[in-house]
């Protein structure tokens, strides 16, 4: 099958969305039944919900019990190890920050091949074994256990605060925007020439049928974890 | 008389799954989970029991607010009805006007009369549902007045004499006790919006909220998820 004929699927994600890890792994399953293309594409979820005027679902408080179990009810039937923190809302607020955005964007930019293997890396760290994400020797861990070159992951970590960094992230965020985005995940399906924008992990039936594809299930056979 | 493998031999029959459908037909995502758990009525081993609730009293309960106030998340809202509504065979149009459709007009007349259905004739609430649901999200109609509730019930199969004395009794306190006790049946599951669906399985309320989660309760409840199942829609236009 020529790359040509492949649709383009962009996933716009961030580490601190645990319904994103969902579609992550869903996608990446796809691409050997799918004839699919996906760019994994990180941006700044906090920035999209600052511009569009939205808040996080965890302010109803009635919403964040649900979404709770919801998480550990698809992660056993996606298989994916998801095991929640125990104060989501703080640790979103206090124990995640930008730089995990900048140093996914770095990869993007300096060493791709590495992205899928460091994302999920990330949200296993964040959401499936509560460990630390922000702090310098975190990240280094994490490019380590993703098999990124020590040397690499010195040049990554040393350039998080530059300016076409930064730049990036904030391009990058900026296509979602103009996409519609108003959340995490944002998955764009480019069909026929146009795009496609779905937001969340559950919206899988309505993309087969656009790709012209058929929805198999969730793959659990697939499971990188 | 004296007849061999005679029916209490048989292997017992597995008992049906209660699933409670907590609904407000002012939610569009709503009619699309009403009709899907009406067909899978007929495909899973399950008793689906209509629960008519007041979603502003939902959102009140819980502190939320409508989706639609983030004006990007309601022009993405807008289009995701149309496809899913499309996909799944469910005669869905935008009203012309949804904002004084949904938050001026409301639909605490539709929920008195569908509760006091509920009370008094449940045989017939499946149909006045969707005849609601026809009436504001098909053809644009009210559904406020008792004019418009009436002609809904009638559609629904109802005896004229028996839907005007059912519409008689919507501002009874029997009634409105009995949607406000729904309401907060719906709040004490953990109830935050429009559908709640409660699975009951080994004992155990499982709560859904949306139209999006099928696949899932399929797993929950040991049954197969199918798809959209268009060759089962009931939703006569």
């Amino acid at each position: 099958m020529a790359d040509a004929d492949k649709k383009v699927i962009e996933l716009f994600y961030d580490t601190i969305s645990p319904y994103s890890w969902i579609a992550f792994e869903v996608l990446c399953r796809y691409r050997s039944r799918w004839n699919i293309d996906l760019r994994l594409r990180p941006f700044s979820l906090a920035a999209v919900v600052t511009e569009t005027g939205n808040s996080p679902p965890g302010r109803v408080p009635a919403k964040l019990k649900w979404m709770g179990k919801d998480l550990m009810r698809q992660a056993y039937f996606y298989k994916i190890p998801f095991r929640g923190r125990k104060d989501p809302n703080n640790d979103m607020a206090n124990k995640h920050n930008i730089n995990v955005m900048l140093l996914l964007t770095a990869v993007t930019m300096d060493c791709p091949q590495h992205l899928e293997s460091l994302t999920r890396e990330l949200w296993l760290r964040f959401w499936s074994r509560e460990e630390d994400i922000t702090q310098p020797a975190s990240l280094e861990a994490a490019a380590t256990a993703a098999g990124i070159p020590a040397d690499q992951t010195a040049a990554l970590l040393a350039k998080l605060q530059d300016e076409t960094v930064k730049a990036r992230l904030t391009e990058t965020t900026q296509e979602a925007l103009r996409h519609g985005a108003f959340g995490a995940p944002t998955i764009v399906a480019h069909v026929g020439g146009k795009p496609h924008m779905y937001w969340g992990s559950d919206r899988f039936l309505l993309i087969a049928d656009v790709l012209g594809e058929e929805w198999q299930g969730p793959l659990t056979e697939l499971a990188h974890l | 008389p004296g007849r061999w493998g005679s029916s209490n031999m048989a292997a017992p029959v597995q008992a049906r799954k209660t699933v409670e459908f907590f609904y407000d037909v002012l939610s569009p995502y709503t009619w699309l989970a009403f009709e899907v758990m009406c067909r899978y009525q007929q495909k899973w081993n399950i008793d689906l029991k209509l629960r008519p609730f007041f979603l502003a009293g939902i959102m009140k309960g819980a502190d939320n607010r409508p989706p639609a106030m983030v004006p990007a998340k309601g022009q993405y809202m807008t289009k995701d009805v149309l496809m899913l509504t499309d996909m799944y065979k469910v005669p869905f149009n935008w009203p012309s006007n949804p904002t004084e459709v949904m938050f001026v007009k409301g639909s605490v007349n539709a929920g008195r009369f569908l509760t006091t259905v509920d009370m008094n004739c449940d045989q017939y609430l499946e149909e006045l549902t969707r005849q609601l649901f026809l009436r504001i999200y098909y053809r644009d109609e009210d559904i406020t007045e008792p004019a418009s509730l009436l002609s809904a019930a009638m559609k629904a199969g109802i005896p004229e004499d028996l839907a005007k004395q059912l519409l008689s009794t919507i501002k009874d306190q029997t009634v409105k006790d009995r949607l406000r006790e729904t309401t907060q049946t719906a709040l004490d599951y953990g109830a935050f919006g429009s559908p709640t669906i409660v699975a009951h399985v080994d004992g155990k309320p499982k709560m859904f909220f949306g139209s999006d989660r099928f696949e899932l309760m399929a797993h929950m409840l040991g049954e197969k998820w199918h798809g959209p199942l268009p060759e089962l829609a009931k939703a006569k236009i």
